[in-house]
């Protein structure tokens, strides 16, 4: 069977990955419920991109994030999706995802955020950074022309949702800043029908654009990779001090947020680094946002590290607990008992999870059953 | 020394653009002086033993400032005269549109001359990350797995950033991150992608199409600010060749009263990049430049560079 007959076959609940990446195949097809069809496109988006002005003497300079590329013609920013096409930028992305699933909500991780339901998960090819460790770098360091495309416009996603009753679009998997139009047109129009958005980021986003995206928003996950800015110059390639006035922006916006932090053995993993981004953390966006550990797999660029050892997450876990942070899991630690809520008050296992399974949920409401400590997120 | 040939005229009856014959003059001058061989067929032996060899053009302008199609064509007549087939010749860019509207008929039959896109069904990039300096990326399988040896073929022309669009930039073209690398005037990046191992290894030869040079507004076409230079620059050191297309932009910006590059905060600094981790030479002085200046007829005499 061709591939693009394949897709059209099973349609949504799928993933269309660039051709090469067959090991995602079996997931892929888990993922497999019923028919839609979907193309493959060779076309990329002519829609005008936003946040941007023209320069004088020619070229134009994006005002998307803060590397603020300036463009001239027929040449395209940093992250690769978004051309000057005669003085007027252009998103190539808009309606293009190469991803496409649905995943449990806690995949994002999103663990205070409506507790074992599904988001239709999507993504565009291209990113505004390039962390030496992606898990995803087949799409995020790729621009459109080498990943496989589908054609679905916003209407066709919210249509998805409704019919397969999903109450949730997660922008994830690459970086959702850079395919900001299709994002935001997405949400605002699954508003619409009850469809909430969340967005799975690394927060280097200009102020204008983020408070304008919030109002179609219903949560904001934010990798936070270091604390540290050289960590961000050297490991990331992008900026530390923007995506801390970010994390400050949603919090005060009462958008609901959730933390994690990739611990990368040997570049984020001391001690001082946890407790100073355990204090920041407190004092600025307060000691009850849910923060994850996650691990790290060898990927990308950083083949030669091992995978972070489970007493270093946990190493993490202590430190930032001592530090008074209500909320801390470990991620990609199955079975670990650091997966589960707790109540801070009674210590009542709130919500138990095995990997992304939620094994039993005690919450009465937003409230912990046993002591009625209102618990934050979205319930 | 590293030599360099530059191959000009300015011949009123060399109609611009040129044609496939003319630059069969100004291909067999330079291929010459450069070898020192008797004729450009025994030059092309001389630098490009049997093999499929490339040709990766700059088409990124379309059809008014990408490399022409009649100088591929002229090459491709003399390397097929090495006993080469026409099929193990590769005309080459990043993908397939860009050369079709650069004016190439795209083929990736097993008959002919291939002109093909890295985005055509079955290349792709490289499985395995190249690695060099602030670089890394997947690199052309055209590159990395169909070419034996590969000639450079850009156009000479002012860049936005980088300052200088000429051999070593076109060699973004082979990559699949390309945007990652424009910070700092291209620099080192410039460079270093140059100096990937494929890359550096098959790149044999330098042929900078500098017929009409926009010295402005690039790399996008910018049709007033077109200069008609008349002429090729020839080399097999990529920095060389780079270092004698940047003097002549500098001379064309400032005939035109343009500052030079460096006064614009695009100062061509990947090229000392270059020379610094022995990609080539770029200093004008350590430069064996023979500049020719040919008529209609093919005659060629000793010129100067401007």
């Amino acid at each position: 069977m061709k591939r693009r007959t394949f897709v059209k076959c099973v349609g949504c609940g799928a993933a269309a990955m660039a051709a090469s990446h067959t090991e995602l195949l079996p997931e892929f097809m888990r993922g497999v419920e019923n028919a839609c069809a979907f193309d493959f496109t060779k076309q990329l988006s002519t829609v005008e991109a936003r946040y941007y002005r023209k320069l004088e003497g020619g070229g134009i300079e994006c005002e998307l994030c803060p590397r603020h590329c300036r463009v001239t013609d027929l040449e395209r920013g940093y992250c690769g999706v978004r051309e000057n096409r005669g003085d007027t930028y252009h998103t190539l992305v808009y309606g293009l995802p190469c991803a496409f699933n649905i995943d449990p909500i806690e995949k994002k991780p999103l663990y205070h955020f409506y507790p074992g339901t599904t988001a239709l998960s999507l993504a565009t090819a291209g990113c505004n950074v390039n962390c030496k460790f992606c898990q995803n770098w087949e799409i995020s360091q790729s621009r459109p022309e080498q990943t496989n495309n589908l054609d679905i416009p916003p209407a066709s996603i919210v249509d998805v949702c409704k019919s397969r009753r999903i109450p949730t679009i997660a922008y994830t998997y690459s970086e959702p800043v850079i395919y900001y139009e299709y994002m935001y047109d997405t949400a605002e129009l699954g508003r619409e029908d009850g469809i909430k958005s969340v967005m799975i980021t690394g927060g280097y986003i200009e102020e204008k654009p983020l408070a304008d995206l919030i109002r179609q928003l219903d949560a904001i996950k934010v990798d936070l990779k270091s604390i540290r800015e050289d960590y961000y110059r050297d490991i990331v390639g992008g900026e530390l001090k923007p995506i801390l006035d970010r994390l400050i922006q949603i919090k005060t916006a009462g958008i609901w947020l959730e933390l994690v932090y990739l611990v990368v053995p040997t570049l984020n993993d001391t001690d001082a680094e946890f407790r100073d981004l355990a204090r920041w953390v407190k004092k600025y966006l307060g000691a009850d946002i849910p923060i994850h550990f996650s691990r790290f797999h060898p990927q990308y660029l950083l083949r030669d590290l091992p995978v972070t050892p489970q007493r270093t997450l946990e190493r993490a876990l202590g430190i930032c607990q001592a530090e008074g942070l209500q909320f801390v899991y470990l991620g990609n630690v199955p079975g670990h008992h650091a997966e589960s809520t707790y109540c801070p008050k009674c210590g009542q296992i709130l919500i138990q999870r095995r990997g992304y399974r939620i094994v039993q949920n005690n919450l009465n409401g937003n409230r912990c059953n046993e002591c009625n400590r209102e618990i934050p997120g979205r319930f | 020394m590293s030599k360099v040939v530059v191959v000009k005229s300015q011949d009123r009856e060399l109609r611009q653009p040129l044609t496939r014959a003319e630059y069969n003059l100004f291909l067999t001058a330079g291929l010459r002086a450069l070898t020192g061989e008797p004729n450009a067929v025994a030059a092309l032996r001389k630098l490009l033993p049997p093999g499929v060899v490339g040709m990766k053009t700059n088409c990124l302008a379309g059809k008014a400032n990408s490399t022409p199609v009649a100088l591929t064509e002229a090459l491709a007549d003399m390397l097929i005269k090495t006993d080469r087939d026409a099929n193990d010749i590769v005309v080459w860019e990043r993908t397939s549109r860009e050369l079709a509207e650069a004016g190439y008929e795209l083929n990736a039959a097993s008959t002919a001359i291939r002109c093909l896109g890295t985005d055509a069904n079955g290349v792709g990039y490289s499985d395995q990350f190249y690695s060099y300096g602030e670089v890394n990326s997947l690199v052309s399988r055209i590159i990395t797995r169909v070419v034996d040896f590969n000639i450079n073929l850009p156009v000479l022309k002012d860049h936005s950033i980088a300052g200088l669009s000429a051999g070593l930039k076109n060699m973004y073209g082979a990559i699949h991150n390309p945007n990652k690398y424009h910070g700092d005037n291209c620099n080192p990046f410039c460079a270093h992608v140059a100096n990937l191992t494929p890359i550096r290894l098959k790149n044999r030869l330098t042929i900078i199409d500098a017929v009409r040079v926009q010295y402005n507004g690039g790399p996008a076409y910018v049709g007033s600010y077109l200069h008609y230079y008349g002429g090729l620059v020839i080399a097999t050191d990529p920095v060389a060749a780079d270092r004698v297309g940047l003097e002549i932009l500098e001379y064309i910006r400032a005939t035109n009263n343009h500052p030079p590059l460096a006064q614009v905060e695009r100062p061509v600094q990947y090229l000392k990049t270059a020379a610094e981790i022995g990609l080539g030479i770029a200093e004008l002085d350590d430069i064996d430049l023979e500049v020719l200046d040919i008529d209609v007829t093919g005659n060629a005499k000793e010129g100067t560079l401007f």
